[in-house]
């Protein structure tokens, strides 16, 4: 190969042939223009998922978002909810307790074998506490 | 015309009394110039907490929602004419929840690390805009003047 760059007429035919050959567009040719085909589904908090209305009267639904030590609200990083979601939550929650329909203290006990929506144990980040 | 939710709690008393109570409830309503759209049972059941009023603990109680149109200037004459009311417990007014549906769910924005998200990046700029002005070299010449003294000395 070297033996044969040294002389410039075998070069400059070798530089036509790549050239061409680069040029060539057939079928084959991958097009770079596509979109990012290993790009991940787009994540849906359960609420938007499931286009559930949250409504104060609806206790059994909002106990869930609570804890059923402590009667507190658990924040978005364990429930899992997109922002607007967790604040519809929240005021909703706080209306059925000042209402009367929810304690604030514990979870109604008949809810506590309600299923889980998320996993306490796993936050997205790291608890304070 | 906003729609209101009146979610009222009544004494344990026998059902006849009961029915005179919510008519009472109603002709108020009423007699603020609203009109009722909807009246909803939610059924008689303890109370997440003992409440007091008028008096007496009630540990239980009977729940109503009522729906309504209510001339928002008489919504407070309401209020407080329910609050004199000896049966009832606990009277709350909301307005009617419009459709609480999120447009577009950004669960998965907020999922991505901290310098890729909306707030953080904006956060930054916030800060960036508090730093003190830096002293730019130069007088926003297009040359560095020391260079051409160089260049001109030899």
């Amino acid at each position: 190969m070297s033996i044969l760059l040294k002389l410039p007429q075998t070069k400059r035919s070798l530089v036509n042939i790549i050239r061409c050959s680069s040029n060539i567009s057939s079928s084959d040719t991958p097009k770079f223009d596509m979109e990012n085909p290993f790009e991940k589904e787009k994540q849906k908090c359960i609420l938007c998922q499931t286009g559930v209305q949250v409504d104060y009267k609806n206790t059994k639904l909002l106990s869930q978002f609570q804890s059923s030590y402590t009667g507190r609200i658990y924040g978005r990083h364990i429930t899992r909810l997109c922002k607007q979601q967790q604040e519809i939550v929240e005021r909703e929650i706080g209306k059925a307790q000042n209402a009367g329909l929810m304690s604030s203290y514990n979870k109604d006990p008949a809810f506590l074998g309600d299923p889980k929506l998320y996993d306490v144990d796993n936050p997205i980040r790291p608890h304070r506490f | 015309m906003i729609t209101y939710e009146l979610c009222v709690l009544f004494r344990m008393m026998p059902k006849a009394e009961l029915v005179t109570c919510l008519k009472r409830t109603a002709n108020a309503i009423y007699n603020k110039g609203g009109i009722l759209r909807k009246l909803e049972n939610l059924g008689t059941k303890d109370t997440p907490y003992k409440i007091s009023s008028h008096g007496l603990v009630h540990r239980q109680a009977s729940y109503f929602v009522y729906e309504m149109n209510v001339p928002p200037a008489n919504l407070d004459d309401l209020s407080e004419e329910l609050a004199r009311d000896v049966d009832i417990v606990r009277k709350t007014i909301f307005r009617k929840n419009l459709d609480n549906e999120v447009e577009d769910c950004t669960l998965h924005e907020e999922l991505q690390p901290a310098p890729y998200r909306k707030d953080v990046k904006d956060l930054i700029a916030k800060a960036r805009k508090l730093d003190k002005p830096k002293f730019v070299y130069g007088n926003n010449l297009k040359y560095y003047p020391s260079r051409n003294n160089y260049y001109w000395i030899y």
